[in-house]
């Protein structure tokens, strides 16, 4: 399909792209897209490693010196750090912090019905999680779920509360001893992640949240199945509301609440490697 | 049934008679065999890091994560050599390191024989799961100074399998310097062990420390449900004479911490 083989690298190569097709910039665009559309949906998630320039290339379909425009791009756009040497390679990096303005701008391409669907989808495995999980937790799930409580009631910035909150979620599928509600939640979150962000910016809508996640707690410390379930699924659904309720504000005002973070919009990308890597 | 036979020898090759009605000892004494063949992944991965770390200088200079790359060769060969070991690695106490806060040296069989590096965001700006310093394998061997068999568990840091991790500490100068440890999916341990629970007379579970069921022929011990009963941490720290609770026969894994119940025909 593409003239420049997969295994044409170095000088050699830059050279011969000089006589691959002309829609080489399109299928760079192409691959950034796509690429950057995965990471940004979390279909690939942070600190991923991306296969080989050459694997990745060929499952692409385009030449390596294409792939290697587009991770460039994405290098750019601070979606993929590269490390060098032993251990290295190209790995998917999520923007820190995303900016306000630019959570409602992934809020606003959900529409009510969409958001409402994904709630039920949430509750119901956190509600599922909820019960099966009164009936199989030992002391060490419940150590992690009280931690995790801990953690987001003192989080400081509505990005790491929205993280905690996400993995108070994964750890009741585990404590369900469920790996399938465990990779549904880790799935789940990818997509709500983000966006509960924008409803933990409030500190009063916080210590609610907190509140709740202490009622699920103690009905699954208490065994009480049905309890349990319940206060997950009323978890879930009363920030999926504040959610709907955000998002029917967002299509009549240009924003929701006030912005806490300022407005960087989309060039705010984390550029710092992250720990354990120096450059 | 037939009549009872009086053990397992030489089963660990292939079983003369794989229907053959088997004791309680001699099953706990097989999966005890089974997990103890684990901890010989385990305890060969310690002495690893030991030789490792005490060979390199401590201080400014080290130890640093490139010299745990020395550890690949061992962990790579345990990895191959081991088909119920599906990852194995040292976990480094935070602080441990000087280049890096924190960091696992962990290695992954994938489905197609190949051998994979866990790569893990442990930026705690970025990562809520940076902090693996709470879970049972880590805390374990850390707080008692013994070795221990964490889970069944689900784990979503490292494979999202429904796991056994088996670990050891590491202690260097007097100083906790992290876990050595094994993981061990349950999907293969229960293929492991299977074969023999079906041959005793009744139906069985086994479970750990916490009740919490590690394999079972009785669809009412489901695997991953708490069994309500004894002590079982007790149990496994105490002396192995069979005893019994309710209607089921209980037997200890010597050495592993594992509890076989055994229900009356």
């Amino acid at each position: 399909m593409n003239p420049v083989r997969r295994d044409e690298k170095g000088a050699g190569g830059a050279r011969r792209a000089v006589f691959t097709p002309v829609d080489t910039r399109a299928r760079v665009d192409a691959v950034v897209r796509r690429l950057g559309d995965a990471i940004e949906l979390g279909l690939l998630s942070d600190g991923e490693q991306l296969p080989g320039e050459s694997e990745l290339a060929a499952q692409l379909g385009v030449s390596t010196v294409t792939l290697r425009e587009a991770l460039m791009a994405l290098r750019q756009r601070g979606l993929v750090t590269t490390r060098r040497g032993r251990g290295g390679g190209s790995f998917v990096t999520l923007p820190e912090g995303p900016a306000e303005d630019r959570l409602f701008a992934r809020l606003t391409d959900w529409s009510t019905e969409e958001l409402r669907d994904l709630g039920d989808h949430w509750a119901a495995v956190s509600g599922a999680a909820a019960w099966l999980a009164a009936q199989r937790t030992d002391i060490g799930d419940l150590r992690q779920l009280i931690r995790s409580v801990d953690e987001l009631a003192q989080a400081d910035d509505p990005t790491a509360r929205s993280r905690v909150y996400g993995r108070f979620h994964v750890e009741l599928a585990a404590a369900a001893q469920s790996p399938r509600l465990t990779r549904e939640e880790v799935a789940l979150q990818t997509e709500v992640g983000a966006l509960l962000c924008l409803v933990l910016t409030d500190t009063s809508y916080l210590k609610e949240v907190t509140d709740r996640h202490r009622a699920v707690i103690s009905a699954v410390q208490d065994e009480a199945e049905d309890r349990a379930r319940s206060l997950a699924e009323r978890c879930v659904q009363a920030s999926m509301t504040r959610l709907i309720e955000l998002r029917l504000g967002a299509t009549s005002a240009a924003h929701g609440p006030g912005p806490e973070e300022g407005t960087h919009g989309r060039q705010e990308y984390r550029s710092r490697r992250r720990s354990g890597h120096p450059a | 049934m037939g009549g009872r036979s009086t053990g397992l020898v030489g089963a660990a090759d292939t079983p003369p008679e794989a229907t053959a009605v088997v004791t309680g000892e001699a099953v706990a004494a097989r999966v005890r065999d089974t997990l103890e063949d684990v901890f010989d992944t385990v305890a060969e991965t310690r002495v690893d890091i030991v030789a490792l770390l005490e060979g390199v200088s401590v201080g400014e200079h080290g130890p640093v994560t490139a010299d745990l790359a020395a550890l690949r060769p061992g962990l790579h060969a345990r990895l191959a050599a081991r088909a119920l070991v599906s990852g194995v690695g040292f976990v480094t106490a935070p602080g441990l390191l000087t280049d890096v806060p924190a960091w696992l040296e962990w290695w992954q069989a994938g489905t197609d024989g190949t051998v994979r590096p866990l790569l893990l965001d442990l930026d705690p700006e970025h990562s809520a799961y940076s902090d693996y310093t709470h879970w049972d394998w880590f805390t374990l061997p850390r707080d008692t100074g013994q070795r221990a068999v964490a889970g069944p568990y689900v784990d979503y840091l490292c494979s999202d399998e429904y796991s056994l991790t088996l670990s050891a500490p590491v202690t260097v100068g007097g100083r906790f310097a992290g876990v050595a440890a094994a993981d061990v999916y349950l999907r293969h341990f229960e293929a492991a062990v299977m074969p023999l629970l079906k041959r005793l007379p009744g139906s069985a579970h086994l479970v750990n420390a916490r009740g919490r069921v590690a394999a079972s022929t009785d669809p009412h011990h489901l695997v991953g449900s708490l069994t309500k009963g004894p002590d079982f941490a007790a149990l496994v720290a105490g002396p192995s004479e069979p005893g019994r609770f309710g209607g089921l026969r209980v037997y200890r894994c010597d050495g592993v911490p594992l509890v076989l119940l055994v229900s009356d025909d």
